[in-house]
């Protein structure tokens, strides 16, 4: 073979570029060039909205499962609900970016009904409490299946549901952005709010997962199973 | 005004697709249930032009029977997909069959 001194797979497609690739290039030049905003701005912005992470997400959980009248207020009203753990669905843009909308519901778990969040249309996502999807997410094999089996790609994430638990599927093909609201698991009585944002991980907050006292996505699966 | 209220049967119409619509094909000819008022927004057809004064319409949470949507469904009965729709592609449910 002739790979001696090439211990890397190939990158595939990495020469590939899509149209909307090539259309964000153009106008995002153009604008610089007018001097709408530098290059640095966008640098900025991107490596802001890049790193926002699911925490946002955590901390409304972990504090509506402290704070019932919280959690009143978080299924009443996502959006100005997330500016009391300092998440304005406006900022920095006025239209929601990094989120295309600023209509954010929360979908509560409850023992008989399990939610989950899918775009099927596109990649729908509620980024200023959970961040940057997961590439799954954006796939047409996720969007198209879990609208179609959801019992089967919640399995094969490792979550069986038994029956008489609603599987209750949210496809975000308008305005609305949605988070799953997840049931608090046993083991965690008298846990502090850090603690308990702790347990709850991106998946959790897009229903293919269920939050455990034993679990958090900031340790490294081998060491947790040892 | 709402047409439809919380609790209404409504089928979405199987309406032209020609243009930008955001109305799923899996739900359109289909029958659900109104559980929800969203605001009044600027709708899809409209919107995709960049027609900010283009036509607003309310619009609702349709629940629907993932046994309604498609055959042989293999998950249960309880199953269901909830997504929203603009007033102006839902009708009120047909007569329906005796399953």
């Amino acid at each position: 073979m002739s790979d001696d001194h090439d211990h890397h797979a190939p990158i595939e497609g990495g020469d590939e570029i899509s149209e909307f690739d090539v259309l964000e290039t153009a106008i995002r030049e153009l604008a610089i060039e007018k001097g709408l905003f530098s290059a640095e701005d966008h640098r900025r912005f991107m490596e802001w909205a890049e790193g926002i992470g699911p925490h946002g997400g955590s901390r409304l959980v972990a504090r509506a499962w402290l704070d019932p009248h919280f959690k009143q207020r978080l299924l009443a009203d996502g959006t100005e609900t997330s500016k009391e753990i300092g998440i304005d669905w406006l900022d920095p843009t006025g239209t929601g970016t990094p989120s295309d909308f600023t209509y954010f519901y929360v979908l509560e778990n409850t023992p008989a009904v399990h939610n989950v969040i899918v775009c099927t249309l596109c990649s729908c996502y509620p980024r200023p409490v959970l961040g940057q999807a997961p590439e799954w997410y954006k796939t047409p094999h996720y969007r198209r299946r879990v609208v179609r089996w959801p019992r089967e790609v919640l399995a094969e994430f490792g979550l069986h549901l038994p029956p008489g638990v609603e599987v209750r599927v949210h496809d975000s093909n308008q305005k609305s952005r949605f988070m799953v609201l997840p049931m608090r698991p046993a083991g965690t009585e008298g846990w502090s709010e850090d603690q308990l944002a702790a347990i709850v991980t991106r998946d959790t907050m897009i229903g293919v997962a269920v939050p455990r006292a034993d679990w958090n996505a900031d340790r490294a699966p081998t060491e947790v199973r040892s | 005004m709402r047409r439809f209220q919380i609790g209404d049967r409504v089928s979405v119409r199987d309406a032209t697709t020609l243009f930008h619509h955001r109305t799923q094909s899996y739900v359109r000819g289909r029958t659900g249930l109104v559980v929800e008022h969203r605001p009044e927004w600027l709708i899809p057809e409209d919107e995709a032009w960049q027609r900010d004064d283009g036509r607003v319409e309310p619009f609702y949470v349709v629940r629907f029977r993932q046994v309604d949507l498609w055959p042989n469904y293999t998950g249960l009965e309880s199953d269901t997909v909830e997504t929203e729709v603009a007033e102006g592609w839902l009708v009120p449910a047909a007569e329906e069959t005796t399953s």
